[in-house]
């Protein structure tokens, strides 16, 4: 009896183990996952890399234009400042520009070793893409990148305008890059559909350019443009406060904030344009599935856009206390004046654009018409008015009327993680139910984005009535530039974790299901942690880049350049 | 240290008329909260435009406020969104879970699964065997256990409760409730309340109107159904006889105190 309970164990054991085997090659032979990563889990794993890699691609093509600009600039004023701002990012950038590869290259390989199954059918979908114009585009890159960092010194003086027109090629190529990737990225969130077709029908018959060109494709690379700008402009700006805290001399430090108002000024020309930007990719993301539309804004990704109000709200009160900081360094600032046109208009603004968005919602060009001549009067009609009023109150005015924009931004319907069982008690009652309206969200960032305008308007007449008295600006400002850098990478984090949510349960959206266990959305908190921590490690690594690449140039600076740069520019 | 406790005592002045004219019309007490927190940070921001100015630092010290200050900026992006309310993702893991059941045991993963399951089952039958065996030869009579790991056969029923359950079960799944009001919840005005569909539509044409959004606009809704609102995919999200559950399930409401919109056939 017991010989043949015996044989039946190992008959068993031996069927268990040819089941589980078998089991297994399957598993491998369709591409199941059979690898866990530790701690992080598969998505989270993933998540990780292509954050840090999303960073580094954005500060890479973002920089670029950045650095045109300013090289321009330089060359337009011939001040060679704008052309050592523009070669030490561009220094920067070459050493990023490797970082980007390698999280590019290890992104992939995560994303294979996670989704083995997914990636390959996904890879195949985009052959052309992955395989030939991607690793050509990246290639052409590289060569033009490194062209235009080496042939700096060479094509100077009458060659200087060869030079930007290399800079300027090496820009299209990055766009286009951008544009390619985007592609793939935007298809997963909104794969092409047809009325009457099933969706794996449809993407079955459907060319590349189907694919590619997608609904959320075009506004999704216009957003990532004017981020790309921003972000570019951000870090930079804290490239320069590090470089301020470290600098000997009232001559480097001059510079370094030279360099940090400059950063910032460009960096803002792409913060205003990001609002807008970013509702027409919601907006197309809305109307291409409507179910985006409360999962983002009252369902389980409410709070993750409440977190996306609070740090813009702070990044535009950053963004202006730096504008205050700089114009306290202007000696003269006190005389600058301005219409009262534009106090009355920051003040009127935010109520205004709650009454015209509610009576005329947008694409309506009647909003327009209201719109457009209220914000344009100050500066139009301002020559007009003979009263006017102090820079310096204005400028206090403006931080009042963004508390009050940031407070409409920040009012959900009610403090609740998910809208559907939101319980009456926790409600906006009736009556105060329009502040959580979008009407009211979109007139709050307008006039955050107005008040942002009137100050730089303002810091520029301060500019040409007073005297810039630089590095002599209030040490407190190299923090600003530190947080607007961390707060424009962790906002990024964020806004990228919600793309990628929005899928929902699937990797490509209602075409291929995520049948994995990590297939939902994750609390904001263990999100925020991750986003901190990617944050936290990108700007480490930009922080030593920065260091190894500008540092040399500042002691080869020092000891060649006998005339200083003059500290008190007009 | 004067400027700081000034701008804040107006911060809290400030808060509290807020809190208190909002507390007077009833707005819940986190929006009071929410009120004083945007009027402290206003007296910080005040604070900080007329403070006097930080001393210019390098070297070590430089350093190290650099290094707090990140430790600050850490501490408060993570405690900061960990103040909010979270959203509990088990509720929508058991929904997933619900929704990809099927293509889960289709796929590979739910075939290696299934498979693995077997192997235990099989192991357990082997062991149960063995019990009894020596239950046997002990003079002790051992009950099989049934195999673990496979689910009893489930009762197919075509009864109209179980398609009922499916039909409120698909409401859910669907997140239907996410633009449509029903018994008095949900809804956020972007869809007709449905109340009383049962009462206007038959079965056949609730099914055909979830299958093809467009066959039918609801009065008043013109610029919804224009605008193509009503999503366009539960067809390939649902199977006939889920959709049709759900149907039949919205069809048993025809509660004719609600003002369910007429809908109008379109095509």
């Amino acid at each position: 009896m017991k010989k043949l309970s015996s044989s039946l164990l190992a008959l068993a054991v031996l069927i268990s183990l040819c089941v589980v085997g078998v089991s297994s090659g399957y598993a491998q032979e369709v591409g199941a996952s059979s690898v866990e990563f530790p701690y992080t889990g598969n998505r989270t794993a993933v998540w990780i890399v292509a954050q840090l890699h999303i960073l580094f691609a954005a500060f890479i093509l973002g920089a670029p234009i950045f650095v045109v600009i300013s090289e321009w600039l330089g060359y337009r004023k011939q001040e060679p400042r704008y052309d050592r701002l523009a070669k030490e990012i561009t220094k920067v950038t070459v050493i990023l520009f490797s970082m980007t590869a390698v999280t590019g290259g290890l992104f992939i390989f995560v994303l294979l070793a996670a989704y083995p199954q997914f990636t390959t059918s996904f890879i195949n979908q985009f052959y052309v893409v992955f395989a030939i114009l991607y690793p050509a585009l990246f290639i052409a890159e590289t060569i033009l990148m490194y062209a235009y960092l080496y042939t700096w010194d060479i094509w100077k003086g009458e060659k200087k305008g060869r030079h930007i027109a290399l800079g300027v090629l090496l820009n299209l190529v990055c766009l286009l890059i951008l544009f390619v990737i985007n592609g793939p990225t935007s298809f997963m969130n909104t794969p092409p559909k047809a009325e009457g077709v099933s969706p794996q029908d449809f993407i079955a018959a459907a060319t590349l350019w189907d694919k590619i060109a997608n609904q959320s494709w075009f506004p999704l690379s216009l957003h990532r443009i004017d981020g790309n700008v921003a972000f570019g402009g951000f870090i930079a700006g804290m490239i320069a406060a590090y470089m301020y805290m470290g600098s000997k001399t009232q001559e480097e430090r001059a510079y370094y904030d030279w360099m940090g108002f400059a950063a910032i000024w460009i960096a803002v020309g792409g913060s205003l344009l990001q609002p807008f930007t970013g509702l027409l990719l919601a907006y197309e993301m809305c109307d291409y599935d409507f179910s985006f539309c409360p999962y983002m804004m009252a369902d389980q990704l409410s709070m993750f856009f409440e977190t996306q109000g609070i740090m813009i709200g702070l990044l535009f009160l950053g963004i202006n206390y730096y504008s205050w900081l700089s114009v306290k360094r202007i000696e003269g600032a006190d005389n600058v004046r301005i219409t009262i046109l534009a106090p009355m208009v920051l003040v009127v603004l935010l109520p205004a654009t709650m009454w015209v968005m509610n009576s005329y919602w947008i694409p309506d060009p009647m909003s327009l018409a209201f719109l457009l001549p209220l914000t344009l009067s100050p500066f139009l009609l301002g020559r007009f008015v003979p009263v006017t009023v102090s820079a310096r109150t204005v400028i206090k005015i403006g931080f009042i009327i963004m508390l009050i924009s940031d407070a409409v931004w920040l009012t959900p319907a009610g403090f609740v993680a998910t809208g559907t069982d939101m319980p009456d008690e926790m409600k906006l009652p009736e009556g105060w139910d329009y502040l959580s309206s979008m009407p009211a969200k979109l007139s709050a960032i307008l006039t955050l984005v107005f008040v942002t305008i009137v100050n730089f308007v303002l810091y520029n007449r301060a500019i040409k009535q007073g005297t810039i008295l630089w590095g002599k600006i209030d040490f407190a400002s190299q923090f600003v530039l530190i947080f607007l850098a961390f707060t424009s990478t962790w906002i990024m984090g964020l806004m990228g974790a919600v793309r990628s949510l929005l899928k929902k349960y699937f990797h490509t959206y209602s075409l291929v299901s995520d049948l994995s266990v990590e297939s939902f959305t994750p609390t904001l908190s263990y999100s925020a942690g991750w986003i901190t921590a990617i944050s936290v490690f990108f700007i480490a690594i930009v922080s030593a880049a920065a260091l190894i690449a500008i540092r040399p140039s500042v002691a080869r600076v020092k000891e060649s350049e006998a005339s200083s740069v003059p500290i008190a520019v007009k | 240290m004067w400027n700081l406790f000034k701008k804040l005592a107006v911060g809290l002045v400030v808060g509290g008329v807020l809190a208190g004219i909002a507390h007077s019309q009833e707005v819940p007490f986190s929006f009071q909260l929410l009120f004083i927190a945007i009027a402290l940070v206003g007296a910080m921001t005040f604070t900080l435009l007329d403070a006097p100015a930080m001393n210019t630092m390098s070297g070590g010290k430089a350093a190290f406020a650099v290094a707090v200050f990140w430790l600050f900026l850490i501490m408060v992006c993570v405690a900061g969104a960990s103040l909010l309310p979270q959203f509990d993702p088990e509720d929508e893991k058991a929904k997933i879970g619900k929704l990809l059941d099927k293509e889960r045991k289709q796929s590979a993963q739910g075939k290696t699964e299934e498979l693995i399951a077997r192997a235990k089952a099989l192991d357990e039958q082997v062991k149960a065997l063995e019990n009894r065996l020596k239950g046997i030869g002990g003079g002790q009579a051992v009950t099989p256990s049934p195999p673990a790991g496979e689910k009893p056969a489930a009762t197919v029923s075509t009864g109209s409760g179980d398609m009922m359950k499916v039909g409120e079960e698909q409401w859910q799944l669907q997140e239907c409730y996410n633009c449509h009001k029903l018994r008095g919840e949900g809804g956020k005005k972007r869809g007709p309340e449905l109340d009383n569909i049962g009462s206007l539509l038959t079965v056949e044409e609730i099914q055909q109107k979830i299958a093809d959004p467009k066959s039918f606009m609801a009065e008043g809704y013109e610029k919804e159904w224009t605008k193509g609102i009503m999503p366009n995919k539960f067809k390939d999200l649902m199977d006939p006889k889920e959709m049709q559950a759900l149907a039949a399930w919205l069809g048993t409401f025809k509660n004719a105190a609600v003002n369910t919109p007429k809908p109008i056939k379109k095509n």
